[in-house]
């Protein structure tokens, strides 16, 4: 099965190397969106389908904590799971975003051993690799 | 002026840089560090939280297309839009500085990061990072590097 994917990141450099860590992982990918900050990932939420988002903390406009936050209001959280991507995930921030429907959090620097791990078990699929 | 352990910041950033870039980076003396004639490029983001200050990466701006490709996996010749240099640049001290917060003081730390800023480095500035005990040099793969971490609490 292909997944659309969100990659949420106010760096151009981030998205860049998450969907290379996707595609060298082997997971089967339809369509990969990117955003800037959480408002543009909320944009691409209302007008695509996505069936996983990888989201940092640490961005302008709107940051990851205030987008999933934003998702658990819409009550949509649970159906479209989302992966934290960050250099910043101390213990405290991590359980707020578990405690909001955060599946499972890659700390950067990242390997796509790691990515192709949480996508399997985020999605419950094995991939290509 | 708060104390930390600069051997903890030392090792954090070698780590995390090879991590990130497979450069491999040494403390140097800035007594000792090479920086005539060279452009430099400094990247600088501010933290808030149980931890405040500021952390910036000097380097000099020949290699930050070599950084770039290494984090992005291309060539370095195949890379010359500054604009994703600067951000490659970036994103580096946006991951460094995360690890550092946290290895200073542990998973339990409540800290916001700010984003970088990215710019040319002037020779006043190269002068005054070289003079200022906020910064320690390094030696990466040949080329100098400064970091420096100024506290506020």
């Amino acid at each position: 099965m292909a997944f659309n994917i969100l990659i949420v990141d106010d760096s151009a450099t981030v998205r860049a190397v998450i969907n290379k860590a996707l595609m060298l992982a082997g997971v089967d990918m339809n369509l990969a969106y990117q955003a800037g900050n959480g408002q543009e990932a909320l944009t691409v939420l209302e007008n695509e389908w996505v069936d996983l988002v990888f989201c940092d903390i640490s961005m302008p406009v709107m940051d990851g904590e205030e987008f999933v936050a934003k998702l658990k209001e819409l009550g949509i959280i649970d159906s479209i799971p989302v992966v934290i991507v960050s250099s910043a995930g101390s213990e405290p921030r991590l359980a707020r975003l578990k405690a909001n429907g955060v599946r499972d959090f890659v700390q950067k620097p990242f390997t796509p051993e790691r990515i192709r791990e949480v996508v399997e078990s985020v999605m419950g699929v094995a991939s290509n690799a | 002026m708060l104390e930390y352990s600069q051997e903890t910041v030392n090792a954090t950033f070698m780590s995390i840089v090879e991590r990130l870039t497979f450069m491999f980076g040494e403390p140097m003396n800035k007594d000792d560090l090479d920086t005539e004639a060279m452009d430099f490029t400094l990247a600088r983001m501010s933290f808030v939280g149980d931890m405040i200050g500021t952390l910036s990466v000097a380097v000099p701006t020949a290699i930050t297309a070599e950084i770039a490709a290494n984090i992005l996996g291309l060539e370095a010749e195949d890379l010359s839009d500054k604009a994703m240099l600067d951000d490659a640049l970036g994103e580096m001290l946006n991951v460094v500085c995360g690890h550092i917060i946290m290895d200073l003081i542990g998973k339990g730390a409540n800290f916001k990061l700010h984003s970088p800023e990215v710019l040319p480095v002037d020779e006043s500035m190269l002068v005054e990072m070289l003079a200022s005990s906020d910064f320690q040099g390094f030696e990466l793969d040949d080329s100098p590097a400064l970091l420096g971490l100024k506290l506020e609490s």
